[in-house]
């Protein structure tokens, strides 16, 4: 199941960054949103960290709505779905497989839209960055596990598309909540109180969007229109 | 002889919709079956019944080939548009986990008349040409069970006769075969039987030489 999801992932990275399958339509409406909140402030004004990260966490959500809908239409053009469920290993290969190729592409994102949030609101990288990028990690993880699972349930019907923003943003608060308030550290001086508390949230929804992931994704994944 | 795949009292319902009723047979290897049926009797349906694509909803289906000996091929080309034809077969290859060298798939392309498109891609290819480039997918594979549902739609008649030889040349390494055509008559000579989906349920299941010499029209 492993080698199965290497070889989506890596055939879904090619499509996406090598092939130009449009990653920059997710970065351009992250790098947006970030534009549009620094014009808010006032010239010479700082944003507080906390907003800052609740900005930068925005931008990577929506940028994630827009990763999960581009890799699973790729399936989409010529049925390969079809030809994805009948390989010789378990369907929530493709669940791997496509949360893999999102969490890359995400974080190449963030990689952008970090340096993005430091020039566009006014902040500088604090000394816990490290736990910051922890944080970002495991909120990401999170955010690729559920948005596999929900990207699945969009394709098909136009009517459905629109599924993947109005479930998955409910179900994403508690992991962007722990991202907001850890992700600040990388823009204050010190780490906020009950850091640790949010991590371990953020580790628990990890946990419990993987499960979800793979308990039902067969479910929703199939060959039935 | 061999079973490959049987059906059992087979049913399936789109919400309160039947498309087909108690259906059971078996698919032998070494054999061409012909799936007939007017359109809309339920024939494509019946075939991803039978791929493991669509669930039941009354009945049993039982597979004796593993997954990985298992071939469909339909309307749908399965082609990824950027990438080459040789990408495309690569990817599949490795999902299969069958060897992806350009060495070993090169005269896969070759076979069904794609070499000298190997490195262009895909997206650039007629209709005709992206289900030959699907037929090398499944030639890939060496399916034991493979199921065709009308797999020459959009071929000329030389990539048809490809495609017809392609089928005799599985039935002779003793792939079980079943095969949805709009031709039932032009196709029959090459089929052992034919089963024939009517009234939403299997009218006739038996010799494809009894049910022409019948004088059934398809």
């Amino acid at each position: 199941m492993v080698a199965a999801s290497w070889h989506i992932a890596a055939k879904d990275l090619r499509l996406c960054l090598v092939r130009g399958g449009g990653l920059v339509q997710a970065l351009l409406l992250g790098l947006l949103l970030l534009f549009v909140f620094s014009l808010s402030q006032q010239v010479g004004e700082t944003m507080s960290a906390q907003g800052a990260a609740a900005i930068f966490w925005l931008s990577s959500a929506f940028c994630q709505v827009l990763v999960f809908n581009m890799l699973y239409s790729l399936e989409e053009v010529n049925a390969s779905r079809l030809g994805l469920l009948l390989m010789p290993a378990p369907v929530q290969a493709v669940w791997l497989g496509k949360g893999l190729a999102g969490l890359v592409l995400l974080l190449l994102a963030q990689l952008i839209f970090l340096p993005a949030s430091v020039v566009f609101l006014g902040q500088h990288i604090g000394a816990a960055w490290p736990q910051a990028l922890l944080m970002l990690f495991l909120v990401d993880v999170g955010m690729a596990a559920l948005g596999s699972l929900l990207g699945a349930l969009s394709q098909g019907q136009a009517a459905r598309e629109s599924l993947l923003s109005i479930v998955l943003f409910p179900l994403l608060v508690p992991l962007l909540l722990a991202g907001i308030r850890v992700g600040s550290a990388a823009f204050a001086a010190a780490m906020p109180e009950g850091a640790a508390s949010w991590m371990g949230i953020a580790a628990a929804f990890d946990a419990l969007f993987c499960g979800a992931g793979i308990v039902l994704f067969s479910f929703i994944y199939a060959g039935d229109d | 002889m061999e079973c490959l795949l049987a059906l059992s009292h087979a049913g399936k319902c789109y919400g309160t919709r039947a498309i087909f009723k108690d259906v059971s047979c078996a698919v032998p290897a070494g054999s061409i079956t012909l799936l007939a049926g007017a359109n809309g009797a339920g024939k494509s349906t019946l075939m991803r019944v039978m791929a493991g694509l669509s669930r039941l909803t009354a009945g049993t289906v039982s597979h004796h080939v593993e997954a990985a000996a298992l071939g469909y091929l339909g309307h749908a080309t399965f082609v990824y548009p950027t990438l080459s034809a040789l990408e495309n077969l690569a990817f599949w290859a490795k999902l299969y986990g069958l060897n992806a060298n350009e060495h070993s798939l090169l005269p896969l392309l070759r076979r069904v008349e794609l070499e000298r498109f190997a490195r262009e891609r895909s997206g650039t290819f007629s209709r005709g040409m992206a289900q030959r480039l699907n037929l090398a997918r499944v030639l890939l594979l060496q399916p034991r069970l493979l199921l065709l549902d009308e797999p020459a739609t959009g071929l000329d008649v030389r990539s048809a006769a490809l495609l017809r030889a392609e089928i005799a040349a599985a039935k002779e390494r003793g792939a079980g075969i079943v095969w949805i055509s709009h031709d039932v008559a032009g196709d029959a000579p090459l089929a052992d039987s034919i089963f024939l989906l009517q009234d939403k349920k299997l009218a006739y299941a038996g010799s494809a030489a009894a049910f022409m010499q019948g004088g059934a029209v398809w």
